[in-house]
């Protein structure tokens, strides 16, 4: 009886394995907002990559730091040279899951309400984070959205005591991926 | 006998969450592959569309707007009476502009011999790294200068002047401009520059050939030494004629980009500098001098397109 479970444990394993479908988005979105009445910092970056797995709620992102535009170009040069240090830390990446992956069902169309939780690296230092999140499921596409403040000190972006003033401690970011069927190529 | 299937499910248990965490390294793995690897475009050789005097390989990128103030005092050995120099400013102010990211266009005015100038610079190549490596980055720039003080070698007034006779005034100036960042402090320039004046002095040659070397040391975050020397072939123990150098400091704050130096050239178009620097660092014909760069956004959304 406890051999025929152990040998169902185990099937359900290799099931999932191989069932397992993969959506993946090399043209993710990340935006960072920040203002204060002195400064405004508002950066896009288009380039983020990341793979949801269907069959667990799994996901991965990664992106370069260096691939962030901003409306000025002074803005983006102290970006990349003074604060996120691309040139020692190339990438941002998130590994993690969505928590409440049960409730979603990725073959019927809706908004699902999700919780995505996992470990999030910026600048070299990673840190465990938790946030609300929406996945739109619409006709085999999937839209993972996201929106939540990180905070610079958190992860050892050294703002100086000058610009303390200028610029906020939380920046918002905002996240948008447009996930496709992956098909091994 | 109970208690060992217990171990063996525990086992399985943790099996199958160390797999689950594998399999998020697994995905990322496949991320990896998938995301084709872009050449790193290396950024900031320079701080400023200048060194100090020449011009850096840096350009405005697209829709952005850099104007410019450029101040020169007197000579330090000018003394007291005139406070060291600071008496007799002379400013240059100019507009830069990127049409997009590899080409620059700029509209200048000087108070030294009343010059307007016409500029471009644009990129050939950039400095790469990664799957593509490209050691230096390498810019063209081409100046036009009118010169419109009057008297200016017994010339007529450009007023009531013929347009032969408002040609002599112009000149022209082509720079190749080869540079390297080597790390995040150290960045060189190699700056092999032709000056073409349609009139000059008596004995003094029309074209100039010159090199000039110049770079910088960050030597913390954002202050930075800056040098700059130009060899030109015009100089000779026989004429009054020096070569340019120049030593500097840059700061950067927000939006502004403060560069203050030291320099024997009294003129900032690059033909003047080149080609009509007469005082010596060695007796003390130096002067002080500060470059105020700042940016602007021209239009909105230039990074969501």
């Amino acid at each position: 009886m406890k051999i025929k479970l152990i040998v169902l444990i185990i099937f359900s394993f290799i099931y999932t394995e191989a069932i397992s479908q993969k959506y993946i988005t090399k043209t993710g979105k990340i935006e960072i907002f920040s203002q204060t009445p002195l400064f405004t910092i508002d950066g896009v970056n288009k380039k983020v990559a990341s793979i949801l797995n269907a069959a667990n709620g799994d996901i991965v992102a990664s992106t370069l730091v260096r691939s962030f535009r901003f409306e000025e170009a002074l803005v983006e040069e102290h970006f990349n040279e003074n604060y996120l240090e691309p040139n020692k830390f190339p990438k941002s990446i998130f590994k993690g899951k969505i928590v409440n992956f049960s409730d979603v069902d990725i073959n019927k169309n809706g908004t699902y309400d999700i919780t995505i939780a996992g470990k999030l690296t910026i600048h070299g230092v990673t840190h465990d984070i938790s946030e609300p999140g929406k996945l739109i499921v619409k006709d085999g596409n999937i839209t993972g959205t996201t929106s939540f403040n990180v905070s610079l000190q958190d992860y050892k972006v050294k703002i100086e005591k000058a610009y303390k003033k200028a610029i906020k401690d939380a920046i918002l970011l905002k996240i948008h991926f447009n996930y496709k069927l992956y098909k091994k190529s | 006998m109970k208690t060992i299937y217990l171990i063996i499910i525990g086992f399985l248990l943790t099996i199958s969450f160390s797999l689950q965490l594998k399999s998020q390294d697994d995905l990322m793995d496949i991320l990896d592959t998938e995301v084709e690897e872009e050449p790193v475009v290396v950024l900031a050789t320079f701080k400023s569309t200048r060194i100090i005097n020449g011009h850096s390989i840096e350009r405005m990128v697209k829709r952005q707007l850099d104007f410019r103030i450029n101040h020169r005092f007197g000579k330090l050995n000018e003394g007291g009476y005139a406070l060291y120099g600071l008496d007799n400013a002379l400013i240059n102010f100019s507009f830069e502009y990127g049409i997009n990211d590899w080409l620059m266009v700029g509209l200048r005015r000087g108070t030294n011999k009343k010059v307007y100038d016409l500029s471009t610079k644009f990129s050939i190549f950039r400095q790469t790294k990664g799957i593509k490596v490209m050691p230096v980055a390498i810019s063209y720039y081409v100046d036009w200068s009118f010169k419109t003080l009057r008297g200016l070698d017994d010339l007529p007034d450009i007023r009531n002047a013929k347009w032969n006779e408002i040609t002599p005034r112009f000149a022209y100036t082509h720079q190749l401009l080869i540079a390297r960042k080597f790390n995040e402090k150290l960045s060189l320039q190699l700056s092999p520059s032709y000056v073409h004046r349609n009139l000059v002095k008596k004995g003094d040659k029309n074209d100039i050939f010159a090199l000039g070397f110049g770079g910088r040391y960050k030597f913390i975050r954002r202050v930075a030494f800056t040098w700059e020397v130009f060899y030109t072939d015009h100089v000779t123990k026989d004429n009054v004629y020096e070569y340019p150098i120049a030593l500097g400091f840059d700061i950067e704050t927000g939006g502004h980009v403060f560069q203050v130096f030291f320099t024997n050239s009294r003129a900032m178009v690059e033909d003047g500098f080149l080609g009509e620097t007469t005082s010596s660092w060695l007796d003390g014909g130096i002067y002080f001098g500060f470059n105020m760069s700042r940016v602007f956004a021209v239009g909105l959304g230039r990074h969501k397109e």
